[in-house]
């Protein structure tokens, strides 16, 4: 009887200190098998023959890699992801900060204003790419029209990343948008009206002041839009299709045509490795450079 | 005096804060009202801005017929609910487990689950289609949603909302016998409620755009949804403008009233990110 109620409570204590694992059991299970597992399964890819069912059949070493780095296409696609990055995020950064300065204030149409400059938010991005595809289209598009111009947006390839620029800022303005005025909002109010009083202009106050005291606020913009231009993939599936004569073909649009469309694996899962690597990289540098600024300041 | 020349950049600022609106929501103006254009409309020069009618409800009739819009967003619905449902749920028990456990390697694991969000999602899509095929998911609703389980920061948001709980409330609760799913279910809850429904709408507003991912996983047109579906209606429709924006209307509506609904919490919801990221 007495040895009985002793296992009883060993067993409960051994359930105890189980239970918090049983909690965490479902999401790591996912996190592994839908995160950790596939990527390292594209590390490995990358290092292998790989044949269309998705089965390794050898080990290649560096010979993936070397073949993408001589392929044509891949330059290009380089190329053009890296000049979308370079245009989206500065330009993203400037225009949701300056509407979250114009909007700082409360005045009295702020609500109408600031629901106009979130609204991008609210529309999903096939129907953003749907739209801009008909409202910058040469023969039917209104835009043309209106500035007296006859421009391919998406037909030309001079301009088709224009194109797919002005759609991808126009989805990704109104979050940061909303974080700046957050964030701009929140700052003392002392402090400002401080250096207000100080006779500062708006220029001396915005860059002495008010920039310095949001600066983890675009450090956090900076890093969540390289990632996101880096992974630009959709309005160019939607509306280019990579095109035309592959100036809007970005890294993840080739990681999609070569692995899904040509089951290509090991070439996907190349073009995966080298655009996550630039992405980490770029993000480590936003921070070094972040962590650079507090050591002088 | 500095009154009045205050006065006057407040106006001022006011005219161009909403001519730059007007701007920014110029493609969504241009998107409803070229639903309610003829199809003729289309083919005129110079092409006009608004419809010659708004009593024009044919292109939505039309749409809806020629189109299976209502499957795509039936759909979509299941999807997100489901994948909303799956990610609140784990992450609702990880936080938990964070917030009111003690055991031998918290740490870790909580890193574990949070590196999650460092491995962007675009650069796996391949390796989890392989995975997905063979686990005989294509065309299914699972298979659309399953590598939408882990959910990172709402599983980091609920464990800051969960450890302002007092310790005190936790340990009456357990002397009265409670146990922890219990405790889970009729105390912690009910006082997260509010992020519980900021983080569950916006997962679900995640979800409803997703394009990627529904994309490849299905080939059946009645298992696309509406992200997928939308971009593909010029094969059905052929290039005729007035249906597809007809369309892309109708699916927006859905996507405003959601829009509606979070704008109150969403500012709070995105700098606690913000503070993750």
């Amino acid at each position: 009887m007495a040895s009985s109620k002793v296992s009883v409570s060993q067993k409960k204590s051994g359930f105890k200190r189980l239970e918090p694992y049983l909690f965490l059991a479902p999401i790591i299970l996912f996190a592994v098998a839908f995160v950790y597992y596939p990527f390292f399964k594209t590390f490995l890819y990358s290092f292998s023959k790989v044949n269309v069912s998705g089965e390794i059949t050898g080990f290649a070493g560096f010979e993936n890699f070397a073949y993408l780095f001589g392929h044509r296409n891949f330059k290009k696609a380089l190329f053009n992801t890296l000049k979308l990055t370079v245009m989206f995020v500065p330009l993203n950064l400037c225009f949701s900060m300056g509407c979250a300065l114009l909007a700082n204030k409360k005045r009295k149409l702020s609500s109408v204003y600031e629901t106009m400059f979130t609204l991008p938010m609210a529309v999903p991005m096939s129907a953003v790419a749907m739209i801009f595809k008909i409202l910058l289209s040469p023969t039917v598009g209104y835009v043309n029209y209106f500035l007296g111009i006859n421009l391919g947006w998406f037909e030309d390839r001079k301009y088709a990343m224009f194109g797919i620029l002005i759609v991808c800022l126009w989805m990704g303005m109104a979050f940061d948008f909303l974080l700046f005025l957050s964030a701009l909002r929140g700052l003392p109010e002392s402090v400002v009206e401080a250096a207000q009083l100080d006779g500062a202009g708006f220029f001396t106050r915005l860059f002495k002041v008010q920039i310095p005291l949001v600066m983890p606020t675009i450090l956090y913009v900076v890093c969540t839009n390289l990632v996101l231009a880096m992974m630009t993939s959709g309005p160019v599936m939607i509306i280019t299709e990579g095109g035309p004569s592959r100036s809007t073909t970005t890294l993840i649009y080739m990681m999609f045509t070569s692995g899904y469309q040509s089951s290509d694996y090991s070439l996907a899962a190349c073009i995966s490795i080298v655009t996550f690597a630039l992405t980490f990289g770029m993000t480590a540098l936003a921070f070094w450079f972040d962590s650079k600024r507090d050591d002088y300041s | 005096m500095r009154n009045k020349k205050e006065r006057a950049i407040s106006i001022i600022v006011t005219i161009i804060a909403v001519a730059l609106g007007c701007l920014i929501i110029l493609p969504v103006v241009y998107c409803i009202f070229g639903a309610f254009k003829a199809r003729v409309e289309f083919g005129n020069y110079p092409p006009t801005f608004l419809p010659e009618s708004f009593a024009n409800l044919d292109n939505f009739k039309e749409a809806l017929e020629k189109t299976p819009l209502l499957r795509f967003m039936m759909n979509s619905f299941i999807v997100s609910l489901m994948g909303t449902v799956a990610r609140m749920a784990f992450a609702v028990l990880a936080a938990y487990a964070f917030a009111f456990f003690d055991f031998r390697g918290k740490t870790v694991l909580f890193f574990v689950i949070l590196a999650t969000m460092m491995l962007p999602g675009d650069t796996l899509t391949i390796t989890n289609y392989l995975t997905v095929s063979r686990l005989n998911l294509l065309d299914t609703y699972l298979g659309m949603c399953i590598t939408s389980f882990v959910g990172a920061s709402q599983m980091f948001m609920l464990r800051q909302n969960f450890k302002t709980i007092p310790r005190e409330l936790r340990d009456a609760a357990f002397m009265d016998g409670c146990g922890h799913l219990r405790f889970l279910w009729s105390v912690v809850l009910p006082i997260g409620k509010p992020v519980l429904m900021t983080l569950s709408v916006q997962s679900f507003i995640n979800l409803w755009n997703a394009y990627l991912w529904p994309l490849l996983v299905t080939n059946r047109e009645e298992m696309r949804t509406v992200q997928v579906g939308i971009t593909m209606l010029t094969s059905v429709t052929g290039t005729n403008y007035h249906l597809i924006l007809a369309a892309v209307t109708l699916t927006l509506i859905p996507s405003f009233i959601l829009f509606v609904i979070l704008r109150r919490n969403i500012v709070k919801g995105m700098t606690a990110g913000a503070i993750v990221g």
